[in-house]
């Protein structure tokens, strides 16, 4: 283990080396006692001069990265710890195989994150080129190397997410994780996927504006380009139109016939190779197009069944309301014949009123005997 | 979408003949027609040239689609049209004229080398037919008749979901009133049994 980690180690310091400042080493790490030689060679410092040391080089712009140094240490230790027990640390071989898996899984979440932004970087170029609306100065060779690039390298991110995803389960079911430990690894591949989402749906907009554009630009071409038929047209079409004004007759044949010739020899160029035969693709579109017009077919039985069925249903509602209502009508029924014979009751009842009216004599007599 | 030619060759060993052709040019200008129909018959003539028997071929130029058939016989027949206009519905015109051709005229004709009487008629029909490709291609016609049907039935089950809500509402209302009329009813009652005696 020491070995290697001297190695990743020197790596990591010439790394440091390189930006200009110089290594104090440290000898309370707990695992590693190195002696970096950097340029002026280092007397045994001890770690209370560290910031002796620093003011001794400032004249040479230099700067304390010790603790960046103690961290790099550590982190390359996290990593290789996976077959170099170092005996200080006496771990259960459980909890090693658990960080094992949890660093392999960080490592890979960690390279897919840089491939992410790298895409993301090679969009934001293709974004710009996009952008830009000449009619002259159009890369499209540019534009379409990089749209491929990014297609290929977002499939590819999706292939290395649904491995991730794939360690991640296989992870799970090893039931060696926590619970934390797996919300957290489902929640990193979630990330991952809703970033390479956005950057797919980012994409699909860049290609759309480019499509914008292209269309823009060609009816750009087409408003300054109006006298011409065609883009092939042009001189057969505008020669004729002038040799009939200005030339004789004879002239006129033999130019056409040159130009003819000409417009002959461009075309032979461009179609030189076609010679496929399209013979299955119209056979191909017609049985197509007849599945189309048979599931067209279906989908009406179905959406006519569905009709049925529905009518049906609402059938029975119409049953009840009918009872409702015909409830209702016998009830009114009922309570009008009642209220007749109620009130044939009161027209016929005479010994009724006769009372009535007696009372209300005797009371009228009453008050005027009272008042008088 | 439009079309913008059709032409019958006959096609005998590397070099075709135009045996009939009619053309539709009423969307250019006066001054180019003369030298687009003659840029349409040279490309008719090439391609029925290099397109090998028994095959067909759509090809893509400036602002056309060309659209070759070359039967077996030697008879070719060419379709100038736009971008926007259905392969498919193309290569049935095609076919169909030639049919048609073979029928009325007699093989004889065919390797004069020269335009032949009689087909002319049929043929301006055609094109005045195929300028609509879906209404004249049965199967296009088919199909936007069942996507009509399809809109309909849609719109016919709204309305009858509509008319579910609509009778759960009476279902509702009638409930009320029987419950009401019910009410009135034993109200009745109890006037006429008691307290008869008063008016």
């Amino acid at each position: 283990m020491y070995p290697s980690l001297s190695s990743s180690a020197t790596s990591s310091s010439d790394s440091i080396r390189r930006r200009g400042g110089h290594v104090s080493p440290h000898p309370s790490t707990g695992t590693s006692s190195f002696i970096i030689s950097s340029g002026p060679p280092p007397s045994p410092i001890q770690p209370d001069s560290v910031s002796h040391f620093e003011v001794v080089m400032a004249g040479n712009s230099s700067r304390d990265r010790t603790h960046e140094f103690i961290n790099a240490v550590r982190s390359f230790q996290g990593r290789q710890i996976n077959g170099h027990l170092p005996s200080s640390m006496a771990k259960s071989a459980k909890q090693n195989q658990l960080m094992a898996q949890s660093a392999e899984f960080m490592k890979i979440a960690r390279s897919i994150g840089q491939d992410i932004t790298n895409t993301y970087v090679k969009l934001e170029k293709l974004t710009v080129l996009a952008k830009r609306k000449t009619l002259f100065d159009d890369r499209p060779q540019e534009i379409q190397e990089l749209t491929y690039i990014i297609k290929e390298d977002m499939n590819q991110l999706n292939r290395q997410i649904g491995q991730l995803q794939q360690i991640a389960k296989a992870q799970r079911s090893q039931g060696l994780q926590g619970k934390h430990q797996q919300s957290h690894s489902s929640s990193v591949v979630v990330a991952l996927q809703s970033k390479l989402a956005s950057m797919t749906s980012n994409f699909k907009a860049v290609l759309e504006v480019r499509t914008e554009n292209l269309k823009e630009s060609k009816s750009r071409q087409e408003m300054f380009s109006q006298s011409h038929v065609t883009q092939s047209l042009p001189q057969s079409a505008v020669k004729g139109f002038h040799s009939g004004s200005v030339l004789a007759a004879m002239e006129d044949d033999e130019r056409q016939a040159q130009t003819n010739g000409q417009v002959a020899i461009a075309m032979d160029q461009s179609m030189a190779l076609m010679q496929q035969d399209h013979t299955d693709q119209y056979l191909q579109s017609r049985a197509d197009t007849m599945q189309n017009i048979e599931s067209t077919i279906v989908e009406l039985g179905g959406i006519f069944s569905q009709l049925a069925h529905m009518i049906k249903e609402q059938e029975e509602i119409m049953f009840r309301i009918d009872s409702n209502v015909e409830d209702a009508a016998m009830n009114v029924d009922a309570g009008h014949g009642e209220i007749l014979k109620y009130f044939q009751s009161v027209t016929s009842n005479r010994w009724l009123m006769i009372k009535v009216f007696g009372v209300l004599i005797f009371f009228f007599i009453f008050f005027v005997i009272f008042m008088a | 979408m439009k079309l913008f030619s059709l032409l019958v060759l006959y096609k005998d060993d590397s070099s075709a003949s135009i045996l009939k052709a009619s053309y539709d040019l009423s969307s250019f200008s006066f001054f180019q027609r003369s030298s687009v129909q003659e840029f349409v018959t040279f490309t008719a003539k090439i391609l029925a040239e290099r397109t090998p028997t028994s095959s067909r071929q759509s090809v893509k130029e400036a602002e056309y689609m060309c659209h070759v058939y070359v039967r077996s016989d030697n008879l070719v027949g060419v379709c100038l049209s736009d971008h926007d206009y259905p392969h498919r519905v193309a290569h049935t015109l095609v076919t169909k004229v030639l049919e048609d051709f073979t029928a009325q005229v007699p093989r004889a004709q065919w390797s004069t080398g020269t335009q032949v009487q009689g087909f002319s008629g049929p043929l301006d029909v055609y094109m005045k037919k195929y300028q609509d490709p879906n209404s004249a291609d049965p199967m296009t016609k088919v199909q936007n008749e069942l996507d009509e049907t399809k809109i309909i039935l849609h719109d016919t089950i709204k309305a009858v979901l509509d008319r579910g809500e609509k009778l759960d509402d009476l279902v509702a209302k009638s409930e009320d009133l029987t419950l009401q009329s019910k009410t009135f009813y034993k109200t009745a009652k109890k006037t006429n049994s008691c307290c008869g005696s008063w008016s």
